[in-house]
Formats: structure tokens, sequence, C-alpha cells
């Protein structure tokens, strides 16, 4: 049990956290969810993810917003990143090219595919 | 006949001649006693004969005659005449008589002088007509024209102007175009005033109907015999078909990638139930199986909802009426919802009069309408965050003569902007996760059943959203409605 990586999905969709915590507990993950930014922030100030799973998306606290939180936070700046986002593509080049972030650990289009998403899951974590 | 002088011995004689116009004198019975050269030489031998003879080929006198006029009114008279010289010209003459008195003070004879004024008579004709066909094209030409002081006031306009704008002659340009209390900055008049160019600008100007009227705008100077600009004429074109056209193309391409994205968004929740199911299945895990399942079934809902509300975007349509029991379709809408509405901790709370009855719709579209009504009850609970416990009060009521379905939520609510623009096509208040579709179809489909949808809301507190349909709702045949809408497509 204490060996198995966690994994904080954040995401607005029930549908996509259901996916996504199944997917991952059905590969060795352990997993939270929050479905918004501030959810998200909350669950951060007594857990340490070794991964974060992240809707760019989503209403009121907004993904970008918590990405960037996250990234200045002298404590969790090291926790990897997976931007899962229905959004275009360009969005990662958008997202990757800011100066005052830096780029996410790992990008995953939505219709999400599941093995890419695995892998990058694992790679990060490992 | 009275004693005349021998014209010949007449001391102006050489004046009589010399002046550039036709010179009789007359006696009381018109006859020409006298003629100078010019007259002889266009009408012909004189003597003998009368004026009206000479100078029309008439028998009898005219019926007003300049020369009667003055031996009867014993003053000087004036006419304008057409009259025919000899080798058949016709041409048109100013006419003075003058009475000539003897030494007893009688007036003996009168004294005619015909100035030739063809040309000018000519010119006259021709300033006439190009007048009229300046003032028809003026008033014809299919736009806006205005001719305007330097004080921006219309002193000019043309017919299509004062039919559109209903402008009184002297009113500022900016009041009639644009209601506006101030001049428009920057004014292409104003501009033209200034440099003597032609400015043009594309502007939003608003008729006495109230309707919005996209204008492509030029100024032009006039500018007097001097060279200076008198006044400025503003010739606007109706530009509102091209740019309805360009917003139609926008929208479709608006469309297009609000489409495509909710499409991905639904693919992802199909991919996620077919993933749990499949897994279930392997797992003989059967809570797991049926939450596949409900995902995958809400979200080829959500995908059938979304077809019908771009057909509904793409065509005017007919509804398909038929006759749709309220209680079942209401029950079935929160049946849908139900699991979304659990996994979001939203309570929905159901008031469904039992005595409700039927009503003639297109089922499909109605039902489309209620999903997508009560899916925004949901989100509009999920996003906020200000209260602890969320509540969606779904009501179905029967009247006389028709049915409401009203749904009222706690949820975040909407501020004036958001409520002001609920219905209109593309705006979301969802972010990227919104296709901007559902309001505006709703408001669609509600009204081509001859309905109405009631919206009141408050930020923070929560919105009501009602749908009023007729029990027997006359639909108006549109033109592009030949073909009503195919739910047998998306029957399962």
């Amino acid at each position: 049990m204490t060996d198995k990586k966690t994994v904080l999905v954040v995401d607005d969709e029930p549908d996509t956290v259901a996916f996504l915590t199944t997917l991952l507990e059905d590969n060795g993950f352990a997993t939270v969810a929050a479905g918004d930014g501030a959810q998200a922030r909350a669950i951060l100030e007594d857990l340490r993810p070794d991964l974060i799973s992240l809707d760019i998306t989503m209403p009121e606290k907004s993904g970008v917003r918590f990405y960037r939180e996250v990234r200045d936070h002298e404590d969790l700046k090291a926790i990897p990143i997976i931007i899962v986002t229905g959004i275009s593509s360009e969005f990662e080049q958008f997202i990757s090219s800011r100066k005052q972030v830096p780029p996410p650990d790992g990008y995953v289009p939505k219709p999400i595919d599941k093995e890419r998403f695995i892998q990058l899951a694992t790679e990060l974590t490992s | 006949m009275p004693d005349l002088p021998d014209p010949d011995q007449l001391p102006f004689r050489e004046y009589f001649e010399a002046l550039p116009c036709y010179l009789t004198v007359q006696d009381r019975e018109l006859r020409v006693i006298h003629a100078n050269r010019r007259f002889i030489a266009d009408f012909g031998e004189h003597r003998g004969r009368h004026c009206y003879q000479l100078y029309k080929g008439r028998s009898e006198p005219c019926e007003v005659c300049p020369a009667m006029l003055s031996f009867r009114e014993e003053r000087r008279h004036s006419s304008e005449e057409h009259v025919r010289t000899l080798d058949g010209r016709d041409i048109s003459v100013i006419v003075y008589t003058t009475p000539i008195r003897d030494e007893s003070g009688e007036i003996t004879s009168v004294l005619e002088l015909s100035a030739d004024i063809t040309p000018i008579k000519m010119l006259q004709d021709r300033l006439r007509e190009s007048r009229e066909r300046y003032r028809t094209l003026f008033n014809s030409v299919p736009c806006y024209i205005s001719i305007q002081d330097s004080d921006l006031r219309i002193t000019e306009a043309n017919r299509q102007f004062k039919e559109t704008f209903g402008a009184e002659l002297g009113s500022r340009c900016y009041k009639v175009y644009k209601h506006r209390d101030e001049q428009c900055i920057p004014c292409s008049v104003q501009q033209t005033f200034e440099d003597g160019e032609v400015h043009h600008s594309e502007e939003v100007v608003t008729g006495c109907n109230g309707e919005n009227i996209n204008t492509l705008v030029y100024s032009a100077p006039i500018r007097d015999a001097a060279g200076k600009i008198k006044r400025v004429m503003e010739m606007s074109a109706d530009i509102t078909p091209i740019r309805e056209l360009q917003s139609q193309l926008e929208s479709i391409g608006l469309l297009i990638s609000s489409v495509s994205h909710g499409v991905k968004g639904l693919l992802n929740g199909l991919d996620g139930g077919m993933y749990l199911l499949k897994t279930g299945v392997a797992k003989e895990n059967k809570a797991r199986q049926e939450q596949g399942l409900e995902m995958v079934e809400r979200n080829v809902d959500r995908i059938r909802s979304m077809v019908l509300n771009i057909l509904y975007y793409a065509k005017e349509r007919t509804p398909n009426l038929e006759p749709v029991e309220c209680l079942p379709l209401a029950e079935e809408v929160v049946a849908i919802q139900r699991s979304r509405a659990e996994e979001m901790n939203v309570a929905v709370e159901t008031d469904f009069e039992p005595e409700s009855g039927e009503f003639d719709a297109d089922r499909l579209a109605v039902r489309s309408l209620l999903i997508n009504l009560l899916e925004n009850s949901l989100d509009a609970c999920r996003v906020d965050d200000k209260k602890s416990e969320h509540k969606v009060v779904f009501r179905c009521q029967g009247r006389s003569d028709s049915v409401v379905f009203e749904l009222i939520d706690n949820g975040i609510g909407m501020d004036r902007e958001t409520r002001e623009k609920a219905f209109s096509l593309f705006f979301t208040s969802k972010g990227v996760k919104g296709t901007g579709l559902g309001l505006f179809i709703a408001n669609k489909i509600t009204t081509a059943h001859g309905g109405k949808l009631e919206l009141e809301s408050e930020l923070g507190l929560g919105t009501r959203i009602a749908v009023h349909l007729p029990r027997k709702p006359t639909v108006v045949e549109t033109e592009a409605s030949e073909e009503p809408l195919a739910v047998e497509d998306f029957e399962e």
C-alpha cells in the first residue's frame, strides 16, 4: 500500500474523474480527486501527491491559476503535473512558452489516450 | 385709320432698326403698321396684315394679347410667346408692349418689342431637366444621402434617408443617425470640412423604427464657385446584409469549433464509460459495470441532444407535433440526469402535479430542451462554492391551456450581463466547457412551439427558469420549414 504512488486528479467533469481515477487505480496508483482548483489546493495542505493530473479549463479557480500557484510554491513546485484538456493543441504551445511558469511535465489532450496517460504517469512518478 | 407718321421719317428710325429684336407698331385692330427690318426678314411683308397672322399664322387674335391689354389698360404689358418664322423656325420671344399717344394724349398705337429668348429657354429647359435628373438620382439611389453644413446640420436629405431615419431638416447628423447628443469621434463629415478630402468609415446607425443598420459612409465636399467648401455630402450604403452574412459565416466557424470541442468532452466520457464497463466485466465488478453503463448512456444522451441542437441551429424547423404526457417526460429527464446530480452532490427535488395532463409538442425537442435546462441548473450548483448544500427543484404544472416546466436552483446565479445575454448564440458562462448553444436553442425550441422562456436570476443566490408551452401550439410555417425535424433519426 505504502509504495503506491498517489495521483491527485483535478477535473470538474465527474465522468473524467471517474475514468481517470479508475484507470490509475487499475494501474497500481492511489488516487485523490478534486472537482476544482480550490478543492485541489485544500487537499495539498495535507497531502503531497506524487503527480497531479490537471484539467486546465475548469470554472471558478481555473486550472491555469492552480497550475501557477503550485509552480510558484516552494514546497509544491517539484510535484510533476500532467495537463489534461479538451482545448486545442495550440494550448500546449501556449502554456509551454510562458516565461512566468515552467512548462508542464506532460500534456494529454482529450479524448484521453489511456496508454499514453498511464505511460506518462508511470514515467513521471518513477 | 389714325394719321401715323411715315416710319422712314421717324427721328429714331436708326435705333428702331439697330435693336436686336423684333419691333412693330400696331393699331387698335392689331394691324402692323410699322415693323423693323429684322421683323420683315423673319415674318414677311406686314402691310395690311395683323400681328397674330404674321407671328402665329392665326386667323383671330390670341386669347391673351399684350398689345390689346396695353390699348385697354393704357399701360405697358409683357408676356412670353411662341412664334413661327417664315422659314418654319419655332422661336420663343418675350414681348413688351407700350402705348403710343398723340399730342392730345390719346393712345393711337402700341409699340411691340419681341426679343428672341430661344437660347435662354433652351438653357432653362436643360437646366430643369438636369435638375430633375439630379433629383431623381438623389432620391432613387439605393443609399442614404444627406447634405450637411459645418454645424453637422442636415440641410437636405434624399427620400431613402427621410423614410429610414424620419429626419427633420435642420437636425444634427449624430442625433438623427445615432440618437446621440454629441458629435461622433472621429466624424468623417467634419474631416472633409477640414481637409476637403473624401473620407469613409463604417458605422452602425439606428433607423426610426429602432433597427440597427450597418453602413459604409463616404463624405465628399461640395464647393462654391470660389472653391470654398460650403457643404459636405454624406452618402451611406446599407451593408447590413453583408455584415449579417459575414456574421453567419463566423457563426458557422464558431459552431464547428464549439461542436468539435464539445465532442471531445463527450468522447472522453464515452471512453471512460466503456473502460469502466469493460474492466467491470473483466473483474466481475457489478458496481463498476453499472457506473460505466451510466456514463455511456449519459454521454450518448448528451451527443443526441447536441446533434438536435445543431439541427435546430442549422435550420428553422417546424416542430413535429405529437401528444406528449407531461409526467413521463419530466420523469425521464430527471432519470437521465439523476446520477450526474448525485455525483455532483446536488439534490434534485421534483414537484410534479399529477394532473398536468398532455400537450402537443415535438417530444424529442422538448426533452432535449428540458435536459439542457436541468444540466444548466446542475452546472450552476456545481460551480458554486459559497453554499454547503445545493439543490434543484424541478416542477411541472398543468394550466388550462398551457403546461409549465420550472427549474429552480440555488447555484451560482447570474449577473445582469449574463442574464441579458443568456439566450444569445455562443454566449456561455461556462468558459470553454460550454458551447453557447444550449439556452439559445432552448429559446428557439420554445418559440417554435409558440411558448416562452422566463428567466430570473441573482448572482450568488440562484436561478429560476420556466418554460411555458401551449397545450395546442399554432405552429407558424416558415419558409425553410418544409422539412420537419427528422426525429426518427434520433430514436433508439
